[in-house]
């Protein structure tokens, strides 16, 4: 079971970052690299490493896509 | 009895994780696939809740906490910036 587990969340980080390569709105392309950065962490979790996925889900899913989200709002104020 | 029901948890965690993706895919706008993200991050506290009980580590419950908290935010200051510009 615990195989299977790892191998969907495995199969995830793949669809989640072909998704945000793909995906042509910025918004769900960063969402979806928040995703890939969600999953890493519950692999992390599941393989035995409670403090790296505690610092992956602080720093790659949700501090990373609060500067992507910063960011945006910067480079398309200052488009207009 | 409590390692069916355990079995039964993680067979529905694994159907929220697969239908979660599928609308992270199928999804039309970009608000679709934003609620998917809620979602996932829904069923992964719970599927970490699942596993600190399985291997009866319940230091794992610290890092649900952690991931609830700043995957909440997260989304929130995405929705915030969807509606009007963080």
């Amino acid at each position: 079971m615990l195989e299977l587990m790892t191998s969907v969340l495995c199969g995830s980080i793949i669809i989640s970052g072909f998704l945000a390569i793909r995906l042509s709105s910025t918004m769900a392309a960063m969402v979806s690299g928040g995703l890939a950065g969600l999953f890493a962490a519950l692999c992390y979790l599941l393989l035995g490493a409670p403090d790296v996925a505690m610092t992956e889900a602080s720093i790659g899913s949700g501090l990373s896509t609060l500067i992507f989200l910063y960011a945006l709002r910067r480079t398309t104020g200052a488009e207009n | 009895m409590a390692e069916h029901l355990v079995i039964v948890a993680a067979i529905l965690i694994l159907l929220g994780v697969l239908f979660g993706v599928l609308r992270l895919v199928l999804g039309r706008t970009v608000v679709d696939r934003v609620i998917a993200v809620d979602m996932l991050t829904v069923v992964s506290i719970s599927l970490i809740a699942l596993y600190a009980h399985v291997a009866d580590r319940f230091i794992y419950l610290d890092v649900a906490l952690v991931y609830g908290v700043l995957s909440f935010l997260a989304v929130l200051a995405v929705a915030r910036f969807l509606e009007r510009g963080l």
